[in-house]
C-alpha cells in the first residue's frame, strides 16, 4: 500500500498525512460490524480468515458478523488484536493516494504492529501473524493489568503538577507489599499504569475518583512493563526477524525514534519490536510529537475501528500547541471548520480521505 | 515540488552520470566496523544538515531566517558524533549541525529539524536559546550552546575534561555528566590560530604532559580557509603532530569511513587513557563563509569548482553505491524526501512566536535558583581580630569544609598559598585536586572554572592581579556571562572569581600590580562584582558570593583590595583598628546591602574598597573640625541598590563620591547619575576620582589616586557655606569635570 509514497515526485497538490494506528480497546460493541462494512468481500480478508481457520480460530468475518458481540469473547487478545488490525488495514487501503501522501506512520501500543504493516516493514500477512501471536500470548499469560487515569482538566488543558504527582505514585507504590507498578503508556492527557493486582489495587485506592476513572482496562495485561519479560522471551523464540524489512515510509516508534526507508536495520527493528517495546513504557505522546514536528503533516489520520484514540491524540496535540490548539474547545472549533485530525472510525471524517470510489 | 537551488546542480548531475568522487582511501565497511544501515543513517544526517543550510538561504531571502552561516562541506563530522556517547559534553563549532543531528539519533524522541528551524527563525519556542541566537545546542544531547566564532569555547572544554577526574576524586556523581565522559570540542582551521585556542591546547597539553587525566578530543575541522585568508598548506599538522601531551590523529572528513575510523580511535584513547587527542579532520567549505559572503571575490572560479567537486555528500553517495547500500534511485528519493521534509517543517516553524519584549529577551540572563548544597559547619570560629587576608583565609577554609564540591584554582594558590597568603595551607588540608595550582594563563584559569561550574562544581578562581584579567576578560564576558542567556537558563557555570586588585600598595607595584580599571567587569549583564573594604565585610561578601554561585548559579567577581590585605591599623601604628573579628559562617552581605559608618548630615561620602579606608582616616580629621558626616560603603559594585543609597544620603547636605577608579568608566558615573535621576540637586553631588592615568612606580604610585588629604580638602570645601566659596553656582557638569584640586 505504501510503495508509491516516496517517489520524491509528489504533486504539490497532495496533502501530507501522518497516520496514527490504533491500539487495543478500540473494537467494542459499537464497532461490531465495522470490518464487514469496510472490508467485506475483499481478498485479503479472505486470506486472513483462512489463516485463522488454519489455526483453529474463529474467523474475523465470523467474529464481526455472525457471532454477537461479547466483551468476554471479542475483547480477548487473540480476537481483539486481529480485528483491530483488519479494520485499520481496510481503512489504510482506502486512503486516496492521489490526493494524500503518507509522510510518516506511527501508532499506539499494539498500534505499533499495525504501523509496521502500514509502513511496509512487515507484509500484511506477516503482520497478521505477529499480531495474532502476540494477542494470544498476552491473553494466555495476562500478566498484570492496566489502569487509565487523566492528568488534564475537563478542558484538556495540561496540569503538569498533577502529572508529576501521578508519576510519583509509581515510586511510592512499586515494591511495597508485593506491589508492582509501572508507567505503561504516556497517552496524551492520560497515563496508563501497568502493574500486578496488588500494585493496581493500591494505585486505585489512592487515585481520587473522577468520572469513570481510575479505569481498569478489561482483559488488558500490564503491557509495556517488565511484567512482560516472559512474553518477550517467548515472542523472540516464536517470531523471527526474517519477515522484517526497512519500511517504505518513515516509522515513528513508541520512544519517538524514526525508522527510515533508507537506514533501517531490519534486525534492529525486530529487536525493538519484540524487545524494549514490550517491557518499557510506550510514549505515544512523544511518538506523535516527533511525527508532527519532524514531518509537518497537513493532517493526521487515525484509521478505525472506532475513534477513541482521537481524544488522546488531540490532548497530545494541545500540549504541543499544534494548529494553535490550547484546549478542547479550540480543538473542537477548528475541527468544525476544517478538521485536521481525521478519525476514520467516524464516517464523515473517513469520507474525506478515502478514494471516491471506495466504499 | 521544491525548486532546487543552483548549489544543488552538481549533486543532480552526479546522480545522472554516476560520476561520484572517490575518497583517498578505499576502506571496506567491515574493516572499519560500520554497518550498511549506519552508513545510510550518516548520509541521512548529512543530507538533513545540507538541506537545512540550503533552506536557510531561501528563508533568509523571505526575511524569515537571520543567520546563514552553515555546515556545508563539514558534514563528515556526523561520523564523529556517532563515535561518542550522547552523554559526552560537546562544545561545537558553528559548522557542526551534522554532529548535532547525528547525536539526536541516539536519544529517541528528539525533533532536531524542528528545533534547528525554530532556531533559524529566532522563535521563542527554540528549545535551546529561546530565540536569542542561532546556536547549536541541546540540553538533552549534552551540547551546551556556543556562539563563538573565535574558539573562545575551547578553554571551558579543557575545564570540563578536567572535571570528570575531579568528580572521581571527590567520590561523587553529582556532576552534569558521567565521570567516564570525554569532552569534545570543535573549531575551524582559522580559529585554531586564535590565542584562546592556542591557550586551550597548551593548557590541555600541559596538564596531560604531567599525567593529569584529560579525556578530551579537540576536533579541528580544516577547510583550508578562514573567510578569505588561506591556511598555509600543512600548517595545522605541522603545528600539532608533535605537540607535547597530545595524540595527533588525522582523517579525511570527506570520507565517512575514514572519519569514523579516526573518531573511534580518538574516542578510545581519550576515554581509556584519559589523554587529549587532536583530531584533524580535513574538509571543504562550500557556498562561501556565510550567506552574505561572495567567495568569487577572492577565490578563482577554478578553485570554487574544485571545492564543489570535493563535496562530502557526493563522496558519501558514491560510497553508498559502491558498497551496495543504496542505489541511485534510492539516493535521489532520499535526497528529495529530506528536502521536502525540511521545507515543510520550516513552514510550520517560522509561524511560531518570536521574542517581543525586553523582558522576554532578558528572562534568562539570571538563571533559576537551585537547592543549595552547603553542609552544616561544625568548627569553631577564630575570633581574635585579624586583617583581611587572614580572615579570608579562615573563610575559605570554612567554605571548603562546608561545600564538598567547592574547588579553588589559580596560579600559585596551592603550594605558595597565593601571592598574598590568602590561600595558605589550604592545599595541604584539602589536597591538590581541590586547591589547584594552574599554569600561568588567565584564559585557561577562567576556562577551567567555566568547565567545572558547568559540570556541577563551584569553583573559586583566583586572578593574581586585576591587570592580568584583561587578556582573559572575554572568558567572563563572552562565555561565562552568556551561557545562561543563550541556553535559556538550561546551562549555567556558577563560579566565584577572586581578583586581587586596585592601588595603594606600599613599596610594590607599578601599573600591573595596582591596576584600578574595573569598568570591564561592570557592564556585563548578569555578572556581579563585590569589593570589600575590610576583613569582616570580605568574609560576608565571599560567603554570599559562594552562596550566590551555589544556589543562584551566578558568576560573581570579588575584587580584593591588595593594599588592605594586611592592613591592621587605621589611624596610627599599632591601633589595630583595621583588624576585625571573624563574623562567622552565617555572616553574608546580600546583594546591594550597603555599609554605613557615622550618621552626620553635613556630608555623605559614598565609596568602596580603599576609598572607605581613606575616608575613615579623613573622617577623623574632619570630625575634629566639627564636620558631621557619614560614610557609605557600597560593598557591591554592580546591582547597586540606588533607592537604598538615595535614602541613606538624601538628608545629607552634600554628597561626595570617592572613587579610586578613574574618572571615566568608574562606578562614580553611575552613582552620580542615579542620584540625579532620583531628584538630588546637581550642586549637592560631587566626585573625587583617580586621574585618567596608569599607575606609576615608586613614590609617585598614589599621586593620581584619591588621598586622605584630597578627601579632607574636598570635604572642607563642600561644608563651607556656599557664599564663602564658588560652589553656590557650580553646576553638575562643572563639579563632575573637576576632581582632585578642582
Amino acid at each position: 500500500m505504501s510503495q508509491k509514497r516516496n517517489d520524491g515526485q509528489a504533486s504539490p497538490a497532495r496533502e501530507r498525512l501522518l497516520v496514527v494506528c490504533p491500539g487495543r480497546g478500540t473494537y467494542n460493541a459499537t464497532e461490531w460490524g465495522t470490518l464487514s462494512r469496510v472490508a467485506g468481500g475483499s481478498d485479503w480478508l479472505a486470506g486472513f480468515d483462512a489463516m485463522r481457520q488454519q489455526a483453529g480460530m474463529p474467523t474475523l468475518s465470523e467474529l464481526d458478523g455472525q457471532t454477537p458481540f461479547r466483551q468476554s469473547l471479542h475483547g480477548r487478545g487473540e480476537h481483539a488484536s486481529p480485528l483491530i488490525y483488519a479494520c485499520a488495514w481496510a481503512d489504510l487501503l482506502a486512503i486516496d493516494h492521489e490526493r494524500y501522501e503518507v509522510v510518516a506512520v506511527t501508532g499506539n501500543s499494539m498500534g505499533w504492529y499495525i504501523a509496521l504493516a502500514a509502513a511496509g516493514a512487515l507484509a500484511p500477512d506477516e503482520a497478521f501473524h505477529l499480531i495474532g501471536t502476540m494477542g494470544l500470548m498476552m491473553q494466555e499469560t495476562l500478566a498484570g493489568g492496566q489502569v487509565l487515569y487523566p492528568w488534564v482538566d475537563e478542558a484538556w488543558r495540561p496540569d503538569w503538577a498533577l502529572r508529576q504527582e501521578l508519576l510519583a505514585l509509581i515510586g511510592q507504590i512499586h515494591g511495597t507489599q508485593g506491589a508492582e507498578l509501572h508507567l505503561s503508556i504516556d497517552l496524551g492527557g492520560m497515563l496508563v499504569f501497568g502493574g500486578n493486582e496488588a500494585g493496581l489495587a493500591s494505585l486505585s485506592e489512592r487515585l481520587p475518583p473522577r468520572e469513570q476513572f481510575p479505569l481498569r482496562l478489561y482483559q488488558h495485561a500490564a503491557f509495556h512493563t517488565p511484567l512482560q519479560a516472559g512474553v518477550r522471551e517467548a515472542a523472540r523464540r516464536k517470531l523471527s526477524a526474517k519477515p522484517f524489512r526497512a519500511p517504505n515510509v518513515p516509522l515513528v516508534d513508541g520512544r519517538g525514534h524514526i525508522w527510515t526507508p533508507w537506514s533501517t536495520d531490519a534486525e534492529q527493528l525486530w529487536d525493538y519490536t519484540l524487545g524494549e517495546q514490550l517491557v518499557a513504557p510506550y510514549d505515544f505522546t512523544t511518538a506523535l510529537k516527533v511525527g508532527v514536528r519532524e514531518f509537518a503533516p497537513d493532517r493526521i489520520v487515525i484509521p478505525g475501528p472506532g475513534a477513541t484514540l482521537g481524544g488522546a491524540s488531540a490532548q497530545a496535540l494541545i500540549q504541543l500547541g499544534w494548529r494553535g490548539w490550547q484546549d478542547k474547545a479550540s480543538f473542537q472549533a477548528d475541527q468544525q471548520q476544517e478538521p485536521s485530525l481525521l478519525c476514520m472510525g467516524i464516517e464523515a471524517q473517513r469520507s474525506r480521505v478515502v478514494r471516491q470510489t471506495a466504499g | 515540488m521544491l525548486e532546487p537551488l543552483p548549489q544543488e546542480q552538481r549533486f543532480f548531475s552526479a546522480l545522472r552520470s554516476g560520476d561520484w568522487p572517490r575518497p583517498e582511501r578505499a576502506w571496506q565497511l567491515d574493516e572499519v566496523e560500520l554497518s550498511p544501515a549506519a552508513l545510510a543513517e550518516l548520509f541521512e544526517t548529512q543530507l538533513m544538515s545540507r538541506h537545512l543550510d540550503l533552506h536557510a538561504r531561501r528563508l533568509q531571502a523571505r526575511g524569515e531566517a537571520f543567520y546563514t552561516i552553515g555546515s556545508a562541506g563539514h558534514e563528515g563530522n556526523a561520523a564523529i558524533a556517532r563515535a561518542f556517547r550522547h552523554t559526552d559534553p560537546a562544545f561545537l563549532h558553528y559548522r557542526d549541525a551534522a554532529f548535532l543531528l547525528q547525536r539526536s539519533r541516539s536519544v529517541p524522541g528528539q525533533t532536531p529539524l524542528w528545533d534547528l528551524l525554530l532556531s533559524f527563525a529566532a522563535s521563542a519556542d527554540d528549545p535551546i536559546s529561546g530565540g536569542r541566537h542561532k546556536v547549536l545546542g541541546s540540553k538533552a544531547l549534552n551540547v551546551p550552546p556556543q556562539t563563538s566564532t573565535i574558539a573562545s569555547h575551547l578553554p571551558k572544554a579543557v575545564g570540563a575534561a578536567y572535571s570528570f577526574g575531579l568528580w572521581r576524586r571527590l567520590g561523587g556523581d553529582g556532576g552534569e555528566w558521567p565521570i567516564d565522559s570525554v569532552a569534545i570540542c570543535s573549531f575551524g582551521d582559522a580559529s585554531f590560530n586564535h590565542s584562546t585556542a592556542q591557550g586551550a591546547l597548551n593548557a590541555a597539553g600541559w596538564a596531560a604532559y604531567q599525567g593529569t587525566p584529560m579525556p578530551l578530543v579537540m576536533v579541528c575541522e580544516d577547510n583550508g580557509i578562514g573567510i578569505s585568508t588561506p591556511t598555509p598548506s600543512g600548517w595545522i599538522e605541522a603545528s600539532m603532530r608533535s605537540r607535547p601531551g597530545f595524540h595527533y590523529l588525522a582523517c579525511d572528513g570527506l570520507d565517512l569511513l575514514d572519519t569514523w575510523r579516526a573518531a573511534r580511535e580518538a574516542e578510545r584513547i581519550a576515554r581509556r587513557r584519559k589523554q587529549p587527542v587532536f583530531l584533524h579532520m580535513r574538509c571543504v567549505r562550500l557556498y562561501g563563509h556565510a550567506g552574505s559572503d561572495a567567495q568569487q571575490a577572492y577565490l578563482s572560479p577554478a578553485r570554487i569548482k574544485a571545492d564543489e567537486a570535493r563535496d562530502p555528500l557526493l563522496v558519501t553517495a558514491g560510497l553508498l553505491q559502491r558498497h551496495g547500500v543504496l542505489d541511485a534511485d534510492a539516493i535521489e528519493r532520499l535526497y528529495r524526501s529530506i528536502a521536502e521534509r525540511v521545507a515543510h517543517v520550516a513552514e510550520q516553524a517560522i509561524r511560531r512566536p518570536k521574542l517581543e519584549t525586553a523582558g522576554q529577551v532578558m528572562a534568562s540572563i539570571v538563571p533559576a535558583a537551585r537547592p543549595g548544597r552547603q553542609r552544616a559547619w561544625q568548627g569553631e570560629v577564630e575570633t581574635p581580630p585579624a586583617p583581611m587576608a587572614k580572615l579570608l583565609n579562615q573563610a575559605l577554609k570554612r567554605l571548603m569544609e562546608s561545600y564538598p564540591h567547592l574547588v579553588m584554582a589559580g596560579e600559585d594558590v596551592g603550594r605558595k598559598g597565593g601571592v598574598y597568603g590568602v590561600t595558605q595551607r589550604l592545599q595541604a588540608q584539602f589536597g591538590p585536586h581541590r586547591v589547584i595550582d594552574t599554569l600561568l594563563d588567565e584564559q585557561s584559569i577562567l576556562g577551567l572554572g567555566i568547565g567545572l561550574g558547568q559540570n556541577g562544581l563551584v569553583p573559586i578562581l583566583e586572578i593574581q592581579f586585576l591587570a592580568y584579567l584583561h587578556n582573559a576578560e572575554d572568558q567572563l564576558r563572552g562565555e561565562a556571562a552568556t551561557l545562561s542567556f543563550f541556553s535559556n537558563g538550561q546551562y549555567t557555570n556558577p563560579m566565584v572569581v577572586r581578583i586581587a586588585g586596585l592601588g595603594y600598595q606600599k613599596g610594590f607595584g607599578g601599573h600591573f600590580h595596582n591596576d584600578n580599571a574595573i569598568a570591564v567587569l561592570r557592564d556585563i549583564p548578569g555578572l556581579l562584582v563585590a569589593c570589600p573594604s575590610n576583613g569582616a565585610d570580605a568574609v560576608g561578601l565571599l560567603q554570599e558570593a559562594v552562596r550566590l554561585a551555589d544556589e543562584e548559579q551566578r558568576v560573581v567577581v570579588v575584587i580584593e583590595p591588595i593594599a588592605l590585605y594586611h592592613t591592621r591599623d587605621l589611624h596610627q601604628e599599632g591601633d589595630q583598628q583595621w583588624c576585625f573579628s571573624d563574623p562567622g559562617p552565617e555572616h553574608r552581605l546580600a546583594l546591594g546591602q550597603l555599609g554605613q559608618w557615622g550618621d552626620g548630615r553635613e556630608l555623605a561620602i559614598v565609596t568602596y574598597g580603599n576609598g572607605v579606608y581613606l575616608s575613615r582616616q579623613a573622617a577623623a580629621k574632619l570630625e575634629e573640625e566639627g564636620v558631621a558626616l557619614r560614610i557609605i560603603d557600597l560593598r557591591w559594585l554592580t546591582a547597586i541598590d540606588h533607592e537604598a543609597l538615595y535614602r541613606q544620603v538624601a538628608e545629607c547636605e552634600q554628597v561626595l563620591v570617592v572613587d579610586e577608579c578613574r574618572r571615566s568608566g568608574s562606578p562614580s558615573e553611575e552613582l552620580i547619575t542615579a542620584l540625579l535621576e532620583r531628584g538630588m540637586p546637581g550642586d549637592r553631588l560631587h566626585r573625587l576620582t583617580a586621574e585618567e592615568s596608569f599607575i606609576p612606580l615608586g613614590r609617585a604610585a598614589t599621586v593620581t589616586l584619591p588621598s586622605v588629604q584630597n578627601i579632607v580638602e574636598r570635604a572642607r570645601w563642600l561644608v563651607t557655606p556656599a557664599e564663602q566659596n564658588e560652589r553656590g553656582v557650580a553646576s553638575v557638569s562643572k563639579v563632575v569635570a573637576g576632581s582632585d584640586g578642582a
